[in-house]
Formats: C-alpha cells, structure tokens, sequence
C-alpha cells in the first residue's frame, strides 16, 4: 500500500519529502503500526509528538490503510 | 457591578462584540486568571487580558531577566536585567491598564506549590517553557477543577488547546510529559501569536462568546504556513483524569 507522511515542520528535514516539499510517499509492505513505519524511514518515533490524519489525533500505533495522508508534528516544550 | 462612564468608553470597541456586552464586560472585570510563566507566552498573553479588562491578572514566575529574553519578551528592557520577571510584569500591566489588579508572584511551580498558587483562579494559562512543569500544572487544576489553556511553541511552531476534564482531554491524554525539557529557538512573532490565542481563549472562557478549542488541538505551522484543527480526544488509561 501506498501512504504520505507530511511534516512542515522540523522534522521536514528527516523526512525527505519525494512529492511536494512537505511530503513523501511511502510504499508499506504490511500491517504495521505507523511507529514502526516511521523507524524505518529514518524518522525516529521520539522526534514525533502527534500524527494527525483527516483531522484527528492518531497514536504511533495506528496502523495506516492505503492512500493515508499523515501530518507528523514535532515536540514543542518552548514558552 | 455596573460599568462606570469611563469603563464603558475604554472597552467599547470590545463590548460591541455580539454576545459580549456590559455584561460580558462586568464578568471580564470580576474575573481572575492565573498565568503560569511570564516569558515569551506569557508576556502576550498577559498583556491582552489586562488591556481587555480581566478584573485580576495573576503573574507567576520564578526567573530573572536575562539578555537573551529580549527579542520575544516585551515588557522587559535591559534596565531588568537580573531582576525578578513578574514584578516587573505586573508593573507594565499597570501602566497599560489601571483599571484591574495585576498580582506578581515570585515563585517555582512544582508539586508543592501549584495547588495554593492558582487557587481562586477561574482559569488557568500555561505559558511555561518546559513538559515537567506543565504537567504538575495540569495535575492542579484538575485536583482544583479549574479549566486550563495550554500552549507551546518552538522555532516556527506552536500548539494551543482549551483543557477541562472530564468535558476535554487532559494535557497528559495528549502530550507525553516525560520528554526532556529543551530550548528551542524562538522568534518572537511565534510566541507573540500563540500567547494572543491564549488569552483569545480565555475571553471567550470568561465571556460566554464564541467556541473555545476544548476538545481540538490547533496546530500553527508558521512555516509552511498553516493553522490545522485536529479534535482530540481523552486517555481512558490517562494517569491525570482517568475515573474523573
């Protein structure tokens, strides 16, 4: 299956984006949850705080289906 | 209490607001709001609620001025340098609005002293700088039922959400407060538009308008630019507000 992972952020730059300069297309063989999809292509789960996919908030342990667009955002403590 | 001639004349391009009113106003001017951290969040964030007329501001912070506060920092100069924030604070407040009562608190937030500082308070803003602390805030005003606003921002980045459980997730249902505290660089426009959100979401709280971010995350990503509403919902394993 096919999915895209999105980040504007600083993670961008981990990502490698291949289809727009936010975003990557990401070809996963099987169901595994999306912590282990991020491990895979470089992008380690601690450098991530929320996955958002069509509006709502998904744990790292979402499994992703075919055609998903993911938007990962980094942590942010500052203030 | 009714407001006075110069009251009416001072918020009036607010009290037209639909739903605000003298009414919204009065409850503006009877409220009281904690502000957790007068740094680069709580320096914007402060600054609205005075000027908007919220009858008590409180500022806590336990830090000094130092140089490199000044590009996002506002209401301290290099004449503070060294000095305690919140006085300092809380005296630019004055100035900017006469009208209410700013109260400084010098103070660390931690375990034993954040129940006692934000009590009496009828909301919460979280303007701190790092997870540890957030999440002792978090764990207060759920003990003390009071709604919280949350906020953190780093480089171009920022995340703002309206907390009060069990109607909302809790900070911890969404944000892990194990990660290591860091600072990230800043520009001031970034905290200047997250903090401006935090008290948007506090007048809307204390006047009855509009629709707060309870149960929603926004997401600002100044550098691409986009703002996204992602909903948000509870922990039921919540270590904070699970059985609430």
């Amino acid at each position: 299956m096919i999915i895209y992972l999105r980040s504007g952020g600083k993670l961008k730059d981990r990502l490698k984006p291949d289809v727009d300069q936010y975003t990557r297309r990401i070809e996963v063989e099987g169901d595994k949850p999306l912590r282990d999809i991020l491990n895979e292509v470089g992008v380690p789960d601690s450098l991530v705080a929320f996955a958002f996919i069509n509006g709502k908030l998904e744990r790292l342990e979402y499994r992703p289906v075919d055609g998903d667009v993911i938007t990962l955002q980094p942590p942010v403590s500052g203030g | 209490m009714p407001l006075s001639t110069d009251q009416r004349e001072r918020y009036s391009r607010q009290t037209e607001l639909q739903g605000w009113g003298a009414e919204g106003q009065e409850r503006l001017l009877e409220s009281s709001v904690f502000v957790a951290g007068v740094g680069g969040l709580g320096c914007a964030a402060a600054t609205y609620l005075a000027v908007a007329g919220v009858g008590e501001v409180v500022v806590c912070d336990g830090d000094v001025v130092e140089r490199s506060n000044l590009n996002r920092q506002f209401l301290y100069t290099r004449d503070d340098l060294t000095r305690h924030k919140a006085p300092i604070a809380a005296a630019q407040l004055r100035r900017l609005n006469p009208d209410i009562t700013v109260t400084p608190v010098i103070a660390e937030i931690n375990r034993s002293t954040a129940q006692g500082l934000i009590e009496g308070a009828d909301l919460v803003l979280d303007c701190l700088d790092n997870p540890e602390t957030r999440i002792t805030l978090n764990r207060a005003a759920i003990a003390a039922s009071i709604p919280m606003v949350y906020a953190a921002v780093a480089e171009y980045t920022g995340y703002l959400s309206f907390l009060n459980p069990p109607a909302t997730p809790c900070l911890e249902c969404f944000v892990d407060g194990t990660r290591p505290a860091v600072h990230p660089p800043v520009p001031g426009c970034t905290v200047g538009v997250l903090g401006s959100l935090e008290a948007m979401e506090a007048l809307k709280f204390l006047t009855g308008t509009g629709e707060t971010l309870a149960g929603r995350l926004l997401v600002v990503e100044g550098a691409v630019p986009s703002f996204d509403v992602i909903e948000i919902e509870r922990d039921p394993d919540c270590p904070a507000c699970r059985g609430l």
